[in-house]
């Protein structure tokens, strides 16, 4: 199922703007600007746009600690989400939750999460709580390689199924729980394989292909829609950097890099666009100026925000 | 000394038609108790020597941390890029070392890319999943038996083989591709999940083969005829409206299509038949692979020098018959 030509050329936009946005932190990062911890997103792009272009603005979706990619994808607005990042008042979290705790419930966005593993339950009760109230939504949870070898996913992913719950699982697995590969961590090569256990669909998708994604996302979300409960997608995907910025990342290799680098899902999609008469060369260098115009605003926004005040600490803390 | 060889792809059996359709759930650990069972029969079979493709998963090496077979089984010296490319690579190097018959665990998909290492390796193909043509559906103790025979050289190789038609994919004269069941021409640039489902989307279909009690895109030819996977002639079907028939097919586990056929035509060996959609894909054995560029002259070509496939039954019998089993 190929989407319209506005579909298509959303999701040439918005992998841009994550890449863009990821980009931009990665720089500030290392020139000290940015507080806390930052996991970036480059490299898996396809995967969020893929995901959550086969949402509606009702549907839901849990993210995780490398979730700007995912918030974006769904809405996320961007000079919010910098300011956050930047740790300024203006921010999504008025500048005391960074990049681990973004939320925007009115675009269904249910939080990133410094918790590996922790938005797998948040999707369940999100899910259950739709099937309860007949609210017609569906809910995606994004969760990686290391979070499939969770207690609290495989308990998700059972718990869903025994329900028949709205919920597709999105797996992106780019073959590192931090430092440590799948093959050290892992009995299987597909974390598909796990969905036959509890009695649900596990297809793998190459997770560079943004439509390969918006495909098997699309049919999942249908299946969930018609009741017919929760599916799990495995979308082979690679991060460009390291777990965190500042990673020295010894454990794996440049050749692994480069290979897949080559193949960097924006201009494979990009190629495919100009000659699907999607859009021309002209137009998509002008969706990047426009976009690279964007993330500057949201710099300058942010870096002229003020930091949060001392006094309003302990404000909004309930636990 | 007689050598077979073990292609068996880890990721075969894991595509979108698991959501689509049907179509059955085969994880690697079921290939890893197939592989035992066929190390076992190929064994018995009297091959001296097994040789297989390394894989991500280890599907040979963990088929062997639970059997002692008595003869070696050794990997090949090939790099791994988990890609198709592997098992094209492996095919190739098994015609080096002298094979005489591969086992190709997977579907039409892991086959072709084999038959594009090599057509001259009797191949048996061993499917892992129900929503496949080219390979034999069966059990894998007595396709290794049947492997095993073949390699040994017991028995006479043209008795145990039939020699399929394939197609030529041709870009500009040049051949790029090969397809063993089908080729389905789709009119969409992008190559997504690969697998071919929406049939409003395919022009022309063309068929090395087809049969009533078929599945996937060659059941839609097999409804009109029937063409055995031997015979040199294939089938040019033109899909959409207006259509002179309309056809049921089972295109997938548990999916049905219907679909207006607009014109039928048998192809001879070596007949070129264009493509007329261009930009577009080209969906080999049923998955979007070869891209159709603006300005390409696109075609198809029946070719009858396809793969010796191992007739597995017929092994059987002509080993029956020749008492190997008897003592």
């Amino acid at each position: 199922m190929t989407p319209d030509k506005k579909t298509l050329v959303h999701m040439y936009e918005t992998m841009n703007k994550i890449r863009m946005f990821e980009k931009k932190l990665q720089d500030f990062f290392a020139a000290g600007e940015i507080p806390g911890f930052v996991h970036l997103y480059l490299g898996e792009e396809a995967v969020a746009t893929g995901a959550c272009s086969a949402l509606t603005d009702k549907d839901k979706i849990t993210s995780t600690h490398r979730g700007h990619g995912h918030l974006l994808a769904k809405g996320g607005d961007l000079k919010l989400m910098m300011a956050e990042i930047f740790g300024r008042k203006t921010g999504y979290c008025l500048g005391k939750g960074g990049s681990m705790h973004i939320a925007d419930l009115d675009l269904g966005i249910l939080g990133a999460n410094g918790i590996v593993g922790g938005g797998g339950p948040l999707a369940t009760g999100a899910a259950f709580a739709s099937k309860y109230s007949k609210a017609d939504t569906v809910t995606v949870c994004f969760f990686g390689d290391g979070a499939s070898n969770q207690g609290t996913t495989q308990e998700s992913l059972n718990l869903a199924s025994a329900w028949k719950l709205p919920l597709v699982f999105v797996n992106e697995n780019n073959g590192y729980g931090i430092s440590c590969p799948q093959c050290k961590s892992m009995a299987v090569t597909d974390i598909a394989d796990r969905a036959a256990a509890y009695d649900m669909p596990g297809v793998v998708v190459d997770g560079n292909d943004v439509l390969a994604v918006f495909e098997a996302v699309s049919e999942a979300v249908k299946r969930a829609r018609n009741g017919e409960g929760p599916s799990l997608i495995e979308c082979k995907t690679y991060r460009w950097r390291g777990h965190f910025e500042g990673d020295a990342c010894t454990y794996r290799c440049q050749e692994e890099l480069d290979e897949w680098m080559g193949k960097d899902p924006i201009p494979r999609f990009e190629a495919k666009l100009v000659e699907s008469g999607a859009v021309s060369k002209k137009e998509a260098a002008a969706i990047q100026d426009r976009i690279a115009k964007e993330i500057e605003e949201a710099v300058t926004f942010a870096k002229q925000s003020p930091f949060p005040d001392p006094s309003e600490l302990l404000d909004n803390v309930y636990a | 000394m007689s050598i077979a060889g073990i292609l068996a792809n880890p990721a075969s059996g894991k595509d979108i038609r698991r959501l689509v359709a049907h179509g059955s759930v085969f994880d690697n650990q079921e290939k890893v108790r197939m592989t035992r069972r066929l190390i076992l029969g190929m064994e018995r079979g009297g091959v001296e020597r097994i040789v297989y493709m390394p894989d991500a998963y280890g599907v040979v090496e963990r088929a062997l941390s639970a059997i002692s077979p008595a003869i070696p089984v050794t990997p090949l010296e090939t790099p791994m890029r988990n890609t198709q490319q592997d098992t094209t690579t492996a095919a190739e190097i098994m015609e080096t070392l002298g094979v005489a018959c591969m086992v190709v665990l997977g579907g039409d998909g892991t086959s072709r890319a084999a038959c594009k290492g090599t057509v001259n390796v009797p191949i048996l193909p061993l499917s892992t999943g129900t929503n496949n043509v080219f390979p034999f559906m069966g059990e894998a103790t007595i396709a290794g038996l049947a492997a095993g025979v073949t390699a040994s050289g017991k028995l006479p190789i043209e008795q145990c083989c039939v020699q399929v038609c394939m197609f030529d994919i041709l870009r500009n004269q040049e051949v790029i591709d090969i397809a063993l069941v089908d080729a389905a021409v789709y009119d969409d640039v992008f190559m997504a999940s690969r697998a071919v489902w929406r049939l409003d989307k395919v022009p022309q279909l063309f068929l090395t083969r087809c049969r009533a009690d078929s599945i996937g895109l060659s059941a839609i030819g097999g409804q009109l005829r029937s063409i055995r996977p031997e015979e040199p002639r294939g089938l040019a079907l033109e899909l959409g409206e207006p259509a002179d028939a309309s056809v049921t097919a089972a295109i997938a586990p548990g999916m049905f299509a219907t679909v207006g056929v607009r014109g039928v035509k048998e192809m001879l060996p070596d007949e070129i038949h264009p493509i007329h959609t261009a930009p577009g894909m080209i969906a080999v054995d049923g998955e979007r692979e070869v891209d159709i560029h603006r300005g390409d002259a696109m075609a198809i070509r029946l070719n009858t020098a396809g793969p010796k496939v191992v007739d597995v039954r017929r092994v059987m019998d002509l080993s029956r018959k020749r008492g190997l089993f008897v003592r």
